[in-house]
């Protein structure tokens, strides 16, 4: 894993007349985000990724090694963030690839040998992420729509991972995921936080979220309407910050 | 079972393969001396130069765009190479200054088609159609000069290098291929472009700039275009813009006979050298039959559709959803 | 220049096409008033009508989206003018526009009816499968008529004049009679986002299909304008056709996407591209200044409709 790092967020505006905010998510903290559909979650969420120009204020990357300012999805990638999108279908798999080929496809520089690819070098590195998100798919150089949601999925977080990120921010990873998927993933998260690494989790089911996350940001007209912890995580809170009332 | 195995790249190529051999052996049964040197030596000549023109299509076709622009390169690179050499340049300048005009023109054409988000086929054939006018007003339509004797020999059907019977070309052909399945199978252009082609909305959260392998990737078209045009003046012995014109429906063949699916994301260029043997060996067996090439045509658009349809059918709409 | 705006505005699907058109008539009006007097009008639009012919002809199956497209216009345009002359006329003796006119349009509807199957039901490539019908068309066209010959009959050689409006007045009826039926919306929905369409229980194959013979009867059409522009049957002019219709058809601000554009669209197109070439023409240049001039419009005019799309986009 890359040096540890800390996202933070100073006087972000997201859309005109929002109220700015400011956070920092730390190594190893799970943050959460909720909200109705379209209150800008997702575009915070796409904002924190370099992947949309915010209305104001300004994304850094704080590692030890300096900071650095997130403007476009490669300086995010380069400064160790990671993003893995919402739509699996429309912006994550390539279906006429093998499932190798997907999972390699952001970090092809790291299986140069001699100038080529070597599939040796690949197939290792797959290997070892296979065995720890337990990807199940019989052969690797299959067509990736051979597997199921949940797996692809899985290989889909394995690229993001292969990136070895110090952030993760993660577009409603269990969305289309079945039951038993789910746990793994979460066991996952969990893993890589308490390995140090911070993670951003949009959701759109608060169970999930409430399992998770060590906090959660609820948006509501594109700002945050409430910064939620500890005991104070509960359903009914977070259910009527997204709709706007006092819990 | 069967429909799968169908489906499956390599079984694609592997019975473009058998088709080209199969005609082949009908040649031979049907035509005497069919199968002589010297007509296997003018097949795979005549075979190369498709292969080294249907390079660049390969590659715009597993991105999922077409090239249109090609037949007018090598009609382009054909003329310019031998009025330039004819004007007593140094044949060495004259394909460097050739090909650099070509990549300019092919990057062009793809900087445009994906930065604007415009369909190639509007492009590549609006500036193929400037190209050509270009080359015709420049000789006024009657080009001159010719290749150095070298590039003759290169190409030449009676040539042999060493102690091979086939002229340089065919062994360099052989190289070539090599060279290009290594580069689409082995580095990371070869996989981006496989996975740009295969989905353009996931490509640039996986790092790939589809701006700079579109540049990229039309630019090579250009280049190998440019180099079939050079390659055809020394076939030939003389200029003529309108010798690329064949290509143009012949690199899109090779292309699809060889099971790339014009929506991108797949296709191998073994494949389409398949196609090209396949194409070629028609062309030769028809005329040798002592058909008319109007009915050669016929037939060849009638082998194209039946092949295709054979495994090159594309999903019901049910089943992309 | 409101005019000009207030026209651009009424033709907001051919966007550039349209302004370039009021600009060409212009140029044209002022260089070469003989030619473009009033009465010289009706031989003006004989000369254009194949043009806009193949062009229009060539939009349907591009509207049903899917990379639909017919390269086979051209050939299929060729097969006509040979069929016509050559077979039914010189060989047959039929002379009757009552014979000639149904059987060329019988014609191109089974070839339409061909690519329709080929493109919709095995699901080939539309281009691979109009490139396959291009190459068999040439071909017979070449076996049936291997050098131009003449002369067609009287009625056909007197619509090269004035009288061209007239099927070019009947496509545009039939059109404008799809337009008001059901079929309209479902190839435009199609077109624009074919699995919507089918969740939403629109028979896909079957329009797309019907667009298709519909290109093959419209391109039927071409063809006897064709042969009444000439007047005779030549084998080697049809294919020509095929790009630069499809040219006109993009330049017309039909999305080669599909689901937008119209006929309309395809066939302000190819005039302006008819214009271009009289304009270049009263310059007296070279027929190779012309080719790249064709060349460069189309460049710059898909070009500035993309770029018109993002502004508007960008507003909008």
């Amino acid at each position: 894993m890359a040096d540890r790092a800390s996202l933070s967020v100073r006087g972000l505006v997201i859309a005109p007349g929002a109220s700015p905010m400011t956070q920092t998510i730390a190594p190893g903290e799970i943050v959460g985000l909720a909200g109705l559909d379209g209150h800008g979650q997702e575009r915070f969420l796409k904002v924190l990724a370099g992947l949309e120009r915010p209305a104001g204020g300004e994304v850094t990357v704080e590692a030890p090694t300096g900071a650095r300012a997130i403007t476009n999805f490669r300086k995010a990638v380069a400064g160790g963030i990671a993003y893995l999108p919402r739509d699996r279908r429309t912006t994550g798999i390539f279906p006429t690839q093998s499932v190798l080929d997907n999972f390699a496809v952001s970090t092809l520089s790291r299986d140069m040998r001699f100038g080529l690819l070597s599939f040796a070098a690949r197939r290792q590195r797959y290997e070892s992420y296979r065995d720890r998100l337990s990807i199940i798919a019989p052969r690797p150089d299959a067509p990736i729509t051979t597997l199921s949601g949940g797996n692809q999925q899985k290989v889909l977080l394995a690229r993001a991972l292969a990136l070895e990120p110090a952030i993760l921010l993660l577009n409603d990873p269990t969305r289309g995921v079945d039951v038993a998927t789910r746990h793994v993933l979460y066991d996952v998260f969990r893993g890589l936080a308490a390995d140090g690494m911070a993670l951003v989790i949009l959701s759109s089911e608060i169970e999930e979220i409430l399992l998770l996350c060590h906090r959660v940001l609820v948006f509501r007209e594109q700002q945050v309407a409430a910064e939620i912890t500890g005991d104070a995580m509960k359903s009914d809170t977070v259910i009527a910050a997204m709709f706007g009332r006092a819990a | 079972m069967s429909r799968n195995w169908f489906q499956s790249t390599n079984a694609r190529v592997a019975g473009a393969f058998a088709v080209a051999v199969a005609l082949h052996v009908l040649g031979t049964l049907l035509i005497p001396g069919y199968s002589q040197p010297f007509a296997i030596r003018a097949l795979l000549v005549i075979a190369s130069l498709l292969a080294v023109a249907s390079i660049g299509q390969t590659l715009v076709v597993i991105l999922g765009g077409i090239d249109l622009s090609i037949p007018f390169i090598i009609g382009f690179a054909n003329v310019v190479a031998a009025q330039l050499y004819g004007d007593g340049w140094n044949f060495v300048f004259v394909c460097a200054a050739v090909v650099a005009l070509a990549i300019l023109i092919g990057a062009l054409n793809g900087l445009i088609s994906r930065g604007l988000d415009i369909h190639p086929l509007i492009v590549t054939l609006g500036t193929g159609m400037i190209v050509q006018g270009a080359v015709l007003l420049w000789t006024g339509g009657f080009p001159s000069g010719s290749a150095p004797a070298a590039v003759s020999a290169f190409v030449s059907i009676g040539g042999s290098v060493g102690p091979l019977p086939v002229p340089g070309l065919v062994p360099c052909v052989a190289v070539l291929t090599l060279l290009v399945a290594l580069v689409l199978a082995r580095t990371p252009y070869g996989r981006r472009l496989y996975a740009l082609g295969s989905n353009p909305g996931a490509a640039p959260l996986a790092l790939i700039d589809p701006v700079r392998m579109w540049t990229v990737t039309y630019a090579a078209s250009a280049f190998f275009a440019a180099a079939a045009g050079v390659l055809l003046l020394g076939f030939t012995g003389s200029a003529y813009g309108d010798v690329g014109q064949p290509y143009l429906f012949q690199t899109i063949a090779a292309v699809v006979v060889g099971g790339a699916a014009l929506v991108g994301g797949r296709g191998s260029y073994f494949g389409t050298i398949a196609g090209v043997l396949v194409l070629t060996e028609i062309n030769t067996l028809l005329i040798g039959l002592g058909f008319r090439p109007s009915t050669v045509q016929a037939a060849l658009g009638l082998v194209i559709v039946l092949l295709v349809s054979l495994y090159g059918r594309e999903r019901h709409v049910s089943a992309t959803i | 220049m409101s005019g000009l705006r207030r026209m651009a505005a009424r033709w907001r699907g051919a966007g550039f096409a349209a302004v370039l058109l009021a600009i060409l008539i212009a140029v044209n009006l002022l260089l070469n008033p003989a030619r473009f007097h009033p009465a010289a009008w009706g031989a003006l639009i004989g000369l254009a009508a194949p043009l806009i012919g193949a062009a229009v002809a060539s939009a349907p199956v591009i509207l049903a989206g899917r990379g639909g497209i017919d390269i086979s216009v051209g050939p299929l345009m060729g097969f006509v003018n040979a069929m016509v002359i050559q077979v039914l006329f010189l060989r047959l003796g039929m002379s009757s526009p009552l014979f000639i006119v149904p059987a060329a349009l019988l014609i191109g509807a089974i070839v339409g009816a061909a690519n329709g199957f080929l493109a919709t039901i095995v699901r080939i490539q539309p281009i691979v499968a109009t490139l396959g019908t291009y190459l068999i068309l040439t071909g017979m066209t070449l076996t049936i008529l291997p050098a131009p010959i003449g002369p067609a009959p009287g009625w056909l050689k007197a619509m090269a004049g004035p009288w061209s409006a007239l099927p070019l007045a009947l496509i545009f009826l039939f059109w404008w009679l799809v337009r008001q039926t059901p079929y309209y919306d479902q190839l435009m929905a199609v077109g624009s986002d074919d699995r919507a369409a089918y969740t939403a229980g629109v028979p896909v194959t079957k329009v797309r299909f019907i667009a298709y013979v519909m290109t093959g009867i419209l391109a039927a059409c071409a063809g006897l304008m064709l042969t009444a522009l000439i007047g005779s049957a030549d084998p080697n002019i049809g294919p020509s056709y095929t790009l630069i219709a499809i040219a006109a058809v993009a330049l017309g601000g039909v999305s080669l996407a599909g689901g937008r554009g119209g006929l309309a669209g395809a066939a302000i197109g190819a005039v302006d591209i008819f214009l271009l070439q009289s304009v270049l023409t009263a310059f007296n240049v070279s027929t190779y200044v012309l080719q790249i001039a064709y060349g460069a419009i189309l460049v710059v005019a898909v070009i500035m409709t993309a770029l018109q799309e993002r502004l508007s986009g960008r507003k909008g």
